[in-house]
């Protein structure tokens, strides 16, 4: 039997950003209806991928052919007229319209000058069919939910008679009941002979409906995984590139005095469940839970950004009570927070003055700025935390994800804190950078620091977490020592009482 | 540095246009003049440079030269109170307008935009009430407080030539600005701040304190400047006294380098930017007869060096991502 | 800043700080609100009401800004009220012209007995004046809109009063010489003719008031050089710093003409500061009190006084009749002539005493 005819065909991209190359020759092929999942870790590329071969960027080198005629794709109508789509991560769909009215944005069917409604919810309600939505066309979509909202997007990139559809981390923030929804929907565009390039972090997903995976690791391809192949070990083990064991050089910390004293915090956001814990010094302790299980919430609140509403913290057995960032600090807390480049660096500022920020005033002479110990301060961070940069003066903008982070964690051991939170600290970089960080939490662990640190990657919070702390819906549902530790475990808490699908 | 390159470089270019076009543009009487009028503007655009900084805006402004500029009078004059008591009600007044705005800002969390504008018709509906419309002014009085900014300071060993006094209020102004700016720890603060707000407070630094002080300074510096103006044209009427006077400041600080997204200025661009204004409306006058066509020439050339400014920006930014790209490469 | 105390004990403190410095502030600023609106209640004529309430008659005296000169004529406005028994009300709007639109629909809309108006922009307001004249008496006075249905024009032939100042400068320049002409704004029917007065004047024109020489470029003629017209539109420093630059261009300059109140005060400012007070003749219009000093000390040559006190008696006067229906006030020509009046050295005293007479000098 001969495999059914190439839809796409790209070959050795090459794409540079400042300071980072994104992707150093890239490659892939995709089939009439073939789901290909592509993964790899953040900063693996597979956004800067899927965004050139939805049009939305250009590659600095290779090529791309469509039905094995090579193309320029230069803007998104191009990859459009080609029936390439890209249904985003963040939806691009106006809340404030009709589902009918989003599906025919910028292409309105007109009659006599005027938009035809009656057409476009007549030609609506044929493509919501096909994705099996049953809402009025006429519906806002405001009203909707994210998956439902999800499902008009497909709607609307059906309407364009898409052959090519590229999902970008489609069930991240979908319940499960709408990501199966979602699943029978692409069963069904595979079995129309539609193409589909999946990218997701999800390997149990992968696994249940690629037919192909693509492997990408620091901008090149891994490897290739056939349907017989696809495996959660094999998948891993080509995403990091060596066996997770060596990937996280943990080893148990012996813990210290309780650092971190948390007695009944009620956090804004979840204010009915009170949240109690300890920390350590010198001990690592991981925070895994659900986008919106309130992990964020709780260091936002330990570090006075959302003043908690109720609740004893001790730091060191003093009694704070975190009004603002600037308390916290008083008190020996810091936060490497999870957006970094809104609330981590000044991006138009120096390395030097990030790193300072912090510790400007203890460091001034009658509130006049001491440069010499400014520099001394940036010198000395960049040397212990290996910020690469060319010189200290270097706009925090132009280094990289990894080498920002480490600006970010600078900032903060200038301040000699005794416990540190981090906030998803490895989202968005290179895998090298990322092994650095551990190392970095590691080393600071050792010297008796209290970490407490949130993920969403399962597989940072086993290899380095002495102990992990779940959330479910502003709750602790359960810790767990390094013994009980493992993905399953993690799982049935962090989604509480609902099966695992 | 290179912000202010361009735009003193522009300055430099109009002035020898407007030296080759004019005899009297370099005359010592017509220096005098531009830099007592530079003073002037300079020192409530460095006001609003301050809240600009912070990526606000002062929309009040001409409305705070106004109520200074017809209270000062207007409480010497009609009320007979003494010289250091209306100037101490000045004082209150400008730098509490200034914390009333900030207060409101960080506390309320209203827009900087509509508070300064409800300012705007405040103030100046204020000082109508308490003229009452009326135009107020020294007559031959007050000489001494006058000389303030119509006073001469003669340069040792040059004659023909002195500096008006203003310019001194401007100097001194400037250096500490300058100073605040760059060499303090708030000034630091300040610039964190109108960079991005969020990563300030999460450093631990008190955004609200230090955006209520920019508005307390944009404020001051405009209180101050309204008494000099009052002072140097001897009268004042609430209707019109100061009016536009703030998008003066705002285009003299936009041009000499404040990003209307904050976080970037310098004080010395600012009055480079505000020269610039009074140049050219001064070149209007001296070699054409008709000074009607003033504001598109002040808006046609403003606009050229904002563009030139950002065109020059773009293609810095290319050449470094072409650069980095063949370093990496490499 | 408070290394030593608790951090939540300093920031509590701290707001209570604020509350208590923003306190008094955002009281005093209700206060002279308050004193503002109530001003405003006061100055807004005795009391609401319709027209004719409680009998009598209401008219309003519209100016076209806000200046002294306004303020004399609203002292003739109350006098003139007082004697033939109307009552009468002095606006004056500050945002230019649609300022005056609304406050003449505003009238109309509360009811009116008769309106006297200076309009702005006399050609491009004769629709409203038209409408405004249908449903009350209407005059207007200080500035003419001959091209609309206003029963009389009350005032100062503005030609003629430009003429005056010419002369003036023909008096202080007897051998000729350079002249500068300085104005708030052109756009005004009052201020074209007011500077084709005095131009004509100057160049010893017969007298045309339909001439009219554009603001730029030099006028030459019977030995004199008039170097151009600078507007400030009611900016003083602008007016000062246009005074300045004209110094600054023309070292050897004449004469310089402040045909607006505020004007001749900035020449005498600017040629104070260049040292030349006396050396350029000055030539000015209105009375504003730094022009009549300037008088009797010799630094400015005469002024061509308006009677801004008759505009507002006259027009109160002429209203209430043709309140009452009684049409004969209106002369033939349709104008009523408030002529202007040169003040040199010699009159000045004798003006200014009756002058502070009549605003009753505070």
């Amino acid at each position: 039997m001969t495999p059914p005819p190439l839809l796409l065909q790209a070959t050795g991209l090459i794409k540079s950003y400042p300071g980072v190359r994104a992707l150093k020759g890239v490659s892939l092929t995709l089939r009439r209806g073939e789901v290909l999942a592509v993964i790899g870790e953040n900063g693996a590329g597979k956004s800067t991928l899927m965004k050139i071969l939805a049009g939305v960027q250009q590659p600095d080198g290779g090529s791309i052919a469509v039905d094995g005629r090579e193309v320029r794709l230069s803007s998104v109508l191009d990859a459009q007229a080609l029936g390439i789509a890209l249904i985003h991560q963040e939806l691009n769909l106006a809340d404030n319209l009709d589902v009918a009215a989003n599906i025919f944005l910028g292409r309105e069917r007109l009659k006599r000058g005027l938009i035809d409604t009656r057409r476009h919810l007549e030609d609506a309600r044929v493509h919501l069919a096909a994705v099996g939505l049953s809402v009025d066309p006429a519906t806002s979509v405001g009203t909707l939910s994210l998956g439902q909202q999800q499902l008009v997007e497909i709607a609307k990139a059906l309407s364009v008679d898409a052959r090519v559809l590229i999902f970008d981390e489609p069930t991240s923030s979908l319940s499960s009941s709408e990501a199966a929804n979602l699943f029978r929907v692409i069963e069904e565009l595979r079995s129309r002979g539609v193409g589909i390039v999946y990218i997701s972090h999800r390997l149990g997903e992968v696994k249940a409906l690629a037919d192909r995976v693509v492997v990408l690791r620091d901008g090149e391809n891994a490897g290739e995984l056939p349907k017989s192949g696809i495996e959660h070990n094999a998948m891993v083990r080509m995403m990091v590139g060596r066996d997770l064991s060596q990937f996280y050089a943990h080893e148990p910390h012996p813990p210290g005095p309780v650092a971190l004293e948390v007695d009944g915090l009620r956090t804004a956001a979840h204010p009915e469940h009170p949240l109690s814990f300890r920390v350590h010094a010198g001990e690592i302790v991981g925070v895994a839970g659900l986008v919106g299980a309130g992990r964020t919430e709780m260091l936002e609140a330990l570090f006075g950004v959302t003043p908690p509403v109720a609740g004893v913290v001790r730091v060191a057995g003093v009694e704070v009570q975190p009004e603002s960032p600037r308390d916290a600090i008083r008190a020996g807390l810091a936060l490497v927070p999870e957006d970094r480049k809104r609330q981590g660096v000044i991006l138009q500022m120096a390395v030097r003055e990030n790193v300072s920020l912090a510790a400007l005033q203890r460091d001034s002479r009658h509130g006049f700025l001491d440069r010499v110990r400014e520099d001394g301060l940036a010198a000395a961070m960049i040397g212990s935390l290996r910020i690469k940069t060319p010189s200290a003066e270097q706009p925090v903008q132009f280094l990289s994800g990894g080498n920002q982070q480490k600006v970010v964690l600078g900032k903060w051991l200038a301040m000699k804190p005794k416990v540190l939170l981090l906030d998803e600290p490895t989202r968005g970089i290179d895998v090298g950078a990322k092994h650095e960080i551990y190392r970095l939490m590691e080393d600071l662990a050792r010297e008796g620091v209290a970490i407490l640190f949130v993920s969403s990657e399962l597989e940072e919070i086993l290899g380095l977490s002495d102990r992990t702390l779940v959330l479910h819906e502003g709750r602790i549902t359960g810790e767990l020592s390094r013994n009980a530790l493992s993905e399953e475990a993690v799982l049935h808490l962090a989604t509480d009482t609902e099966a695992l699908a | 540095m290179r912000k202010i390159l361009g735009i003193s470089a522009l300055l430099f270019v109009v002035c020898v246009v407007t030296a080759s076009l004019s005899n009297s543009f370099l005359s010592a009487y017509n220096l005098e003049n531009l830099i007592r009028r530079t003073a002037l503007f300079g020192i409530i655009s460095i006001g609003v440079a301050f809240v600009i900084v912070t990526g606000g805006i002062d929309l009040s402004v001409g409305s705070v030269v106004c109520l200074v500029g017809c209270g000062v009078p207007w409480l010497l004059t009609t009320h007979g109170w003494s010289v250091p008591a209306a100037l101490a009600a000045a004082v209150v007044a400008s730098l509490g307008i200034g914390l009333f705005h900030g207060l409101m800002i960080t506390r309320l969390r209203l827009p900087p935009f509509v508070v300064t504008l409800c300012g705007l018709l405040l103030y100046r509906g204020i000082a109508r009430g308490f003229t009452r419309d009326q135009t107020v002014g020294f007559g031959s009085e007050y000489k001494g407080l006058r000389a303030m900014a119509t006073g001469e300071i003669p340069i040792p060993f040059v004659s023909g030539f002195s500096l008006p006094a203003p310019w001194i209020f401007l100097l001194v102004v400037a250096i500490v600005a300058a100073v605040f700016l760059n060499r303090t720890v708030f000034g630091r603060h300040l610039l964190a701040l109108g960079s991005n707000e969020q990563a300030a407070r999460y450093s631990g630094i008190k955004t609200g304190r230090m955006t209520v002080l920019a508005y307390v300074i944009s404020s001051g510096l405009a209180g101050l400047g309204g008494l000099l103006f009052v002072l140097d044209v001897n009268s004042a009427q609430p209707v019109d006294f100061g009016n536009f006077y703030e998008l003066y400041a705002i285009a003299a600080a936009v041009l000499g380098g404040c990003s209307l997204r904050g976080g970037e200025g310098t004080i010395v661009g600012v009055i480079v930017g505000a020269a610039l204004m009074q140049v050219l409306r001064n070149m209007i006058t001296l070699v054409t007869t008709h000074n009607n066509i003033e504001f598109a020439i002040i808006g046609a050339v403003i606009l050229a060096g904002v563009t030139a400014d950002e065109l020059v920006r773009r293609m810095a930014a290319r050449k470094r991502a072409r650069q980095e790209a063949a370093a990496n490469a490499a | 800043m408070n290394k030593h105390s608790t951090p939540v004990a300093s920031s509590r403190v701290l707001s209570k700080l604020q509350i208590l410095i923003v306190a008094p502030w955002i009281a005093g600023l209700i206060a002279a609100l308050c004193v503002a609106g109530c001003n405003k209640s006061t100055e807004g004529g005795s009391g609401g009401g319709g027209a004719s309430s409680g009998g009598k008659k209401k008219v309003a005296f519209v100016s076209n800004g806000v200046a002294s000169f306004w303020t004399i004529a609203a002292a003739g406005v109350k006098a003139a009220g007082e004697k033939v028994g109307v009552e009468t009300e002095t606006l004056m709007p500050v945002e230019g012209i649609s300022d005056q639109k609304r406050i003449i629909e505003d009238l109309l809309t509360r009811g009116i007995d008769g309106i006297a108006v200076s309009p702005i922009d006399p050609v491009n307001q004769t629709e409203l004046l038209n409408r405004a004249a249908k449903r009350t008496p209407l005059v207007t006075h200080d500035s003419d809109a001959p091209g609309s249905d206003r029963a009389v024009y009350i005032g100062m032939d503005n030609y003629g009063a430009g003429r005056l100042c010419g002369d003036l400068v023909r008096e202080a320049m007897p051998k000729g010489g350079t002249v500068m002409l300085f104005i708030g704004r052109l756009e005004q029917d009052n201020a074209k003719r007011r500077r084709q007065g005095v131009i004509d004047a100057i160049l010893g024109r017969p007298s045309n008031p339909t001439n009219f020489d554009p603001p730029s470029g030099v006028i030459e003629g019977n030995g004199f050089r008039i170097l151009g017209t600078l507007t400030d539109q009611f900016d003083r420093a602008k007016g000062k710093a246009n005074a300045e630059d004209a110094l600054a261009k023309y070292p050897d300059l004449g004469c310089m003409v402040g045909l607006f109140a505020y004007n001749p005060p900035l020449l005498l400012e600017a040629l104070a500061q260049a040292n030349k007070l006396g050396q350029v003749k000055v030539v000015a219009f209105d009375e504003d009190d730094a022009t009549l000093a300037g008088i009797q000390k010799g630094s400015v040559h005469g002024t061509v006084v308006q009677n801004p006190y008759m505009y507002g008696y006259k027009s109160v006067e002429v209203l209430a009749e043709l309140a009452k229906g009684n049409q004969a006030v209106i002369p033939a020509s349709k104008f009523i002539d408030i002529p202007a009046r040169q003040i040199r050295k010699a009159e000045v005293d004798a003006f200014w005493a009756d002058l502070k007479a009549k605003t009753g000098a505070k």
